[in-house]
């Protein structure tokens, strides 16, 4: 009997540390030899675009660092130049118009393919980056069960009217991506920026927000907790990224909006090659790049995401929104900023943002 | 498994910059008792140790059984040794049984011989009833008869008791202090004990070592240390009733010297010394319990005056004060002396000695 | 009679020789990857981030305006917050080990789940809870008049109070079980009030409260939850928030992020110091085959029941609440959302759980592969946090084994977003890729820091069941003829099994949820399962990122159970009566 229990307990031991160590086998048989091309995203549809892209092109195998583009910008920043990624991937050009000043992407990547008017604003003289599609930044998201259309202000500066008192909301620009260039865009505008010395622009941005502050301007991190205040009556409506608007719009509140101030500020998504990796790789970097830009790769990004990141204004002749919410780009009043003008203050805008709006 | 002999060469072990172990040296003959005794910090328990293999000395050697266990190029561990261990604190393990602390030894025996060891052993010490208790359901007197069982019970020449009785109250100890005696001959095995009580060594022993700062002070049959203390320590540290300041006058006879008293006229004591005095030197007398006695006689012995009496059942012990400011304790007398009444105390020549004061600066 | 017992000084040698094999592990697991970054504070041209090879322009920097404010609240209120923690927990384990408290087998347990539940997600539950048109209120029931209170300080200590109380616990209590009942005793006998008691007992176990102090102070000082979700909210800067935001812009100002890891560092240095001086005093070795039964103190019925209560809000605050509201919430159809029509559940999450509406997002495979990650990472951390345990435990006074002590304790301080990009610094250096090993962005560096963030934790968690264990009960096995492997495999191993166990659970536990160092440095296509609980979340899917997170709790707590019956089945019946303070016999 006493035998017995122990030559269970023995078997039952030796049982679980052999399931064990038969479920860990496959992990430590890490990784594939020789270099890849790992493709840094920050898009909802990347992980649909990488298979798909695999599945097209036998022979090679692109891998997925899909993250927020805050991380992914941390970490690229910190591999120096030493870097891992291959193919950086994310929403707004001025962090691509940093990374070219650095000398970390690669030149002359344009694909021959017929872009729009918009789409050829955002291209870079060298060439490299690339737009692969547009949404735009600061676009007036409201709740049309809270605030009529017709009460909406017309114009940026009527935001700060008494009648909005509390009533707009915008996310953090060191937590959510979008939220720099929608500053600089502001700047840029305000400022009649053209070109030169950019402090007198920066002055006009900084005295819109802090009267937006001083009108009850409601911060928070992202694009979530900011809709997340309009469903909830803590604000009316809120300046972010059209997509994630019209996401809302489709999913959990049909009641949701989108609509355009004059101007509100091209947001593309883009894609750069890294330029110090080896050249095999980089040359599927391109082959990667040209058909994001082709008609299968535009299919897959508009799919990837039917709620989310899918719904972008193409840049490319022929292609059309994959879902009617979004309005002809034609209609939408959009500015282009000089990412290279402004990609160099993100810095200094964000702390200022940090210690005068945010915590003031 | 037969006693095992015991040699211990020059074994030094500091600790720090303080020096535990100086140069000991002893020997321990197949099936003999040794107690090693001293105050705390002496170096005993760490000499244990050492043997037991759990220390390392940095000199000297070890040889048990005339096999080198430890030397300059050589450490056995303490598994390979041959020997088991009592533990001050039992050191009992928790998660086993009393059967299964007992016959933990004995793993590679045979079931049931391992059975019938462990059930003698636990029936010798008189705890077969909780064989299947766990330590914690225990009484401290149980859990170290279990840890005795245990040493006892393993199949080994030598076993080393660390002050095993120093957590037991006073009836229990004297009861497991004969067992832990007559047990450890009827086995059969060679015993090397530590403690720091007297009582216990001269109890026990074949053999008694004294150790005083880490030195090996006196070693022999503890009739020869009771009666002949080689100095002033060993003398003191095995129990004395008189400590006094003496002049030596002269020497009488082999090593028997007269000395005086300072606060008792011409008056002289007769005891002996261990080494050569010479007349005039100032030196300590020592008197054990058992050579003082009081007496009611005008010329017998020296003035005194009780200072207390306490009443011990065959009789009184008395605390008496001479000259100035001396005390002599344990002053043994059938009759009771009130507190504040005058007596006169003797000494017996035999239990007398008397050693040089140079030593007498050597307390502890 | 004594049961304080100072073991002696074991075998100098080994340590000797094993230490140099530990430092070179505690080099390359934590010193060298902070170290890089740290170094940033002064040299950011050693990396590649700025011209300077020296300068201190950041620490003015990071001292000054909202970073310098983080920084002054977050040592406020880590002082407010260790100061509460250890109150609470000494109150809870003395209520637990010497009285009638009810529930006396369930509130150890309880603790162990709060350990599990990481504060972010405490936050975003009560969040979840209390906000207008929230689960209180989808239940009918006002918060508006705690939601205000909520964010703010008062909420932002309680919920770090509570979130450290495990931390504190199971270190009083470790100290209290030391404390034989006998010294309250003989307190009270010489007429002592219960005052007095006090004063004559908290001294005795002043070095489990100061343990318990270092190490809750630590661990609120580096906490990432908090500042994060509540105090980012409540605009009240904190340091571990002003660190992200100065490295989640583009370009990262890494030095100003070095600077503020360094002084979260450095805060935990005096108490560890104080701590670990008043420990080298006293022994707390206990576990011996002595020990007794305490006596236990009789509340009358109305009392037990009061007590009682109180003991279980804080469980219904720090558990029930989070848990509760992350369930209700995950089947709320509006969550937060104005709605004028009635409440509507639904369990369309849990469907989008497995059917997952942004195209490759599985649950499946990042599931698989955080309880892969978490069953190597916890064993490795588990037998390194021994050897670390048992080192830290030895009582010389070898100074390489203080500033291994000072060093883990340091390095519970680290957010794991320092240690997440330290190991891109480190482990990335062109050197080391091109003549060493490339480990960047492979599953083995992911592994490394994962037990890089739990070891100083778990090191903390089994250095006191470790010195518990009187040595002589080693030494007696050694001396009754086991060999050094066989002495382990029965005495220590039995001794610690419930503690290496549980500590397991927790490293395993934890693992799964970590979110930062996964995010940093998770292999190209094999994202671990909270880097897509993230993904959903940070995609304004919060419906089904928190059901993710429920079937994500369900399953740890599943494997939990499974290892805590599998324990019971398969150890010897005496291995089962070892207690230990964390959760008894």
């Amino acid at each position: 009997m006493k035998i017995n229990h122990t030559m269970k307990r023995v078997s039952l031991t030796a049982a679980v540390l052999a399931a064990t160590t038969a479920w860990l086998v496959p992990t430590s048989i890490a990784s594939a030899a020789g270099p890849t091309l790992v493709v840094y995203s920050a898009q909802g549809y990347d992980k649909a675009a990488v298979a798909a892209f695999n599945a097209t092109h036998p022979g090679f195998t692109v891998t997925l660092n899909d993250n927020s583009t805050g991380p992914l910008l941390q970490q690229i920043q910190a591999e120096g130049h030493n870097p891992k990624w291959g193919v950086l991937w994310v929403d707004g050009a001025t962090a691509f118009a940093e990374l070219d000043r650095q000398g970390l992407l690669a030149k002359n990547i344009v694909p021959k393919v017929s872009f729009n008017a918009v789409g050829r604003a955002n291209i870079p003289a060298d060439g490299s980056f690339v737009p692969t599609g547009l949404t735009a930044t600061g676009a007036l998201v409201y709740d049309s069960a809270q605030i009529s259309k017709s009460q909406l202000p017309k114009t940026w500066a009527q935001l700060s009217a008494a009648k909005y008192k509390g009533m707009l909301g915008m996310n953090d620009p060191t937590q959510s991506g979008p939220t720099y260039p929608l500053i600089a865009g502001l700047m840029n505008y305000l400022g009649h920026y053209t070109k030169g010395s950019t402090s007198a622009a920066v002055k006009a941005g900084e005295s819109f927000l802090t009267k937006l502050k001083a009108n009850g301007l409601v911060i928070n991190a992202t694009n979530g907790p900011t809709l997340g205040a309009i469903q909830s009556h803590a604000i009316k409506m809120a300046i972010i990224q059209s997509s994630a608007g019209y996401g809302q719009e489709l999913t959990a509140s049909p009641s949701i909006r989108v609509d355009y101030l004059n101007p509100v500020t091209a947001l593309p998504g883009v894609i750069g090659i890294d330029a110090l990796m080896p050249k095999t790789v980089r040359a599927e970097a391109q082959k990667f790049v040209d058909w994001v830009l082709s008609r299968a790769g535009q299919h897959v990004m508009q799919t990837g995401d039917p709620q989310g990141d899918s719904l972008f204004w193409p840049v490319l002749n022929g292609e059309k929104p994959a879902n009617k919410v979004l309005p002809p780009l034609a209609s939408v009043p959009m500015q282009t900023i000089n990412p290279y003008v402004w990609g160099p203050l993100e810095n200094s805008v964000n702390s200022w943002f940090t210690n005068n709006i945010n915590n003031g | 498994m037969k006693a095992a002999s015991l040699e211990v060469r020059h074994l030094t072990k500091t600790f720090a910059d303080k020096v535990v172990l100086d140069d000991v040296s002893l020997s321990v003959a197949r099936g003999e008792f040794l107690v090693l005794l001293g105050p705390s910090g002496s170096g005993k328990t760490t000499l244990l140790r050492c043997l037991a293999g759990i220390e390392r000395a940095d000199a000297g050697e070890i040889e048990i059984d005339e096999r080198l266990v430890a030397g300059p190029r050589t450490f056995v561990t303490p598994d390979k040794r041959h020997l088991s261990m009592v533990f001050q604190d039992y050191a009992l393990w928790p998660h086993l049984s009393v059967r299964q602390n007992v016959g933990y030894a004995l793993a590679k025996w045979p079931a049931p011989e391992r059975r019938r060891r462990v059930d003698d052993l636990l029936e010798r010490v008189g705890i077969a009833p909780l064989a299947e208790r766990y330590p914690n359901q225990l009484s401290g007197g149980e859990q170290q008869r279990v840890a005795l069982a245990r040493a006892l019970a393993a199949d080994v020449g030598l076993v080393l008791f660390d002050e095993p009785l120093s957590n037991l109250d006073a009836d229990r100890r004297e009861q497991l202090r004969i067992e832990i005696a007559t047990l450890t001959r009827e086995v059969g095995v060679t015993a090397v004990y530590i403690t720091h009580d007297q009582g216990e060594a001269f109890a026990m022993a074949d053999q008694i070592c004294v150790l005083n700062h880490g030195r090996l002070v006196q070693s022999g049959p503890p009739e020869s240390v009771y009666r002949e203390p080689v100095n002033a320590f060993v003398a003191r540290f095995t129990g004395l009733a008189a400590d006094l300041p003496v002049e030596v006058l002269c020497p009488c006879g082999p090593r028997g010297y007269d000395v005086a008293l300072p606060f008792a006229g011409d008056h002289r004591v007769r005891a002996h010394a261990p080494v050569t005095l010479a007349a005039g030197v100032r030196a300590r007398l020592y008197v054990r319990a058992a050579g003082v006695r009081l007496s009611r006689e005008h010329h017998e012995g020296i003035a005194g005056t009780v200072r207390d009496v306490a009443f011990v059942g065959r009789g009184y012990e008395h605390v008496v004060q001479v000259g100035e400011n001396e005390i002599i304790t344990k002053v043994f007398s059938e009759t009771r002396h009130e507190r504040d009444s005058a007596v006169r105390v003797c000494f017996d020549a035999a239990s007398s000695f008397v050693l040089a004061d140079a030593e007498g600066a050597d307390r502890t | 009679m004594t049961t304080l017992q100072i073991g002696h000084s074991p075998n100098r040698r080994a340590p000797a020789l094993s230490g140099s094999v530990l430092w070179i592990i505690l080099g390359l697991l934590i010193v060298a990857p902070v170290g890089s970054f740290l170094l940033l504070a002064t040299s950011p041209r050693l990396f590649g981030q700025g011209p300077q090879y020296f300068t201190l322009r950041f620490f003015s920097q990071a001292l000054s305006g909202v970073t310098g404010q983080g920084i002054v609240n977050s040592l406020w209120v880590s002082l407010v917050v260790a100061t509460l923690a250890v109150a609470m927990a000494t109150t809870l384990a003395w209520l637990v080990q010497r009285t009638n408290v009810y529930g006396r087998r369930l509130w150890p347990i309880l603790m162990w789940l709060l350990f599990l539940i990481p504060t972010w997600m405490m936050t975003l539950s009560w969040v979840d809870v209390l906000q207008p048109y929230g689960s209180a209120a989808a239940l009918g029931v006002s918060t508006s008049w705690l939601y205000g209170e909520f964010l703010g300080p008062f909420g932002i200590i309680t919920v770090l109070s509570i979130a450290s109380l495990p931390f504190a616990y199971f270190v009083v209590s470790a100290g209290l079980l030391g404390l034989g009942s006998e010294f309250e005793d003989a307190a009270r006998i010489h007429g002592a009030g219960r005052a007095a008691t006090l004063r004559t007992v908290v001294p005795m176990i002043a070095p489990a409260l100061l343990s318990a102090f270092a190490i809750s102070f630590a661990e609120t000082m580096s906490d990432f939850g908090v500042p994060f979700t509540l105090a980012y909210h409540s605009h009240f800067p904190m340091a571990t928030y002003t660190l992200f935001a100065s490295i989640s812009t583009y370009p990262a100002n890494f030095s100003v992020a070095a600077v503020i890891a360094l002084v979260l560092i450095l805060t935990t240095v005096p108490p560890i110091v104080l701590q670990s001086v008043v420990t080298r005093r006293r022994s707390y070795a206990t576990l011996s085959g002595r020990a007794r039964e305490v006596r236990r103190r009789e509340f009358s019925t109305p009392a037990r029941l009061a007590v009682s209560a109180a003991v279980g809000l804080v469980f219904v605050i720090g558990l029930g609440v989070p848990v509760g509201g992350a369930v209700l919430g995950s089947f709320l159809r509006n969550l937060g959302i104005y709605a004028a029509g009635p409440v509507r559940f639904s369990s369309v999450y849990y469907h989008q759980v497995f059917a997952p509406s942004i195209v490759g997002k599985g649950f499946a495979a990042p599931l698989m592969l955080s309880n892969q990650l978490g069953l190597i990472a916890a064993s490795a951390t588990v037998a390194l946090a021994l050897v670390f345990a048992r080192r830290l435990m030895l009582r010389s006074s070898h100074w390489s084994q203080r500033l291994t002590d000072v060093m883990l304790m340091g390095s519970v301080a680290v957010p794991g977003v320092v240690l997440g990009v330290g190991y891109v610094f480190f482990y990335n250096q062109g050197f080391l890729t091109t003549h060493v090993i490339d480990l960047y962005k492979t599953m083995p560096l992911l592994v490394l820091a994962l037990v890089a963030t739990a070891l100083p934790g778990q090191t903390r968690f089994f250095s006191g069941p470790v010195a518990q264990i009187q040595p002589s009960l080693t030494e007696a096995s050694r001396v009754h003829g086991a060999a050094r492997w066989r002495a382990w495999r029965t005495t220590s191993l039995p001794l610690m099994s419930r503690v290496m166990l549980w500590g397991w659970l927790l490293t395993f536990a934890k693992t799964i949820s970590e979110l930062p160092i996964s995010q940093i440095l998770y292999p190209p296509s094999q994202e671990p399962l909270s880097v897509t609980i993230q993904a959903y979340l940070g995609n304004f899917q919060l419906g089904t990122g928190t059901a993710m997170t429920v079937v994500g709790l369900v399953e740890i707590f599943v494997v939990i159970a499974a290892a805590l019956g599998l324990y019971r089945v398969v150890t010897p019946r005496g291995w089962q009566r070892i207690g230990w303070s964390g959760v008894g016999a």
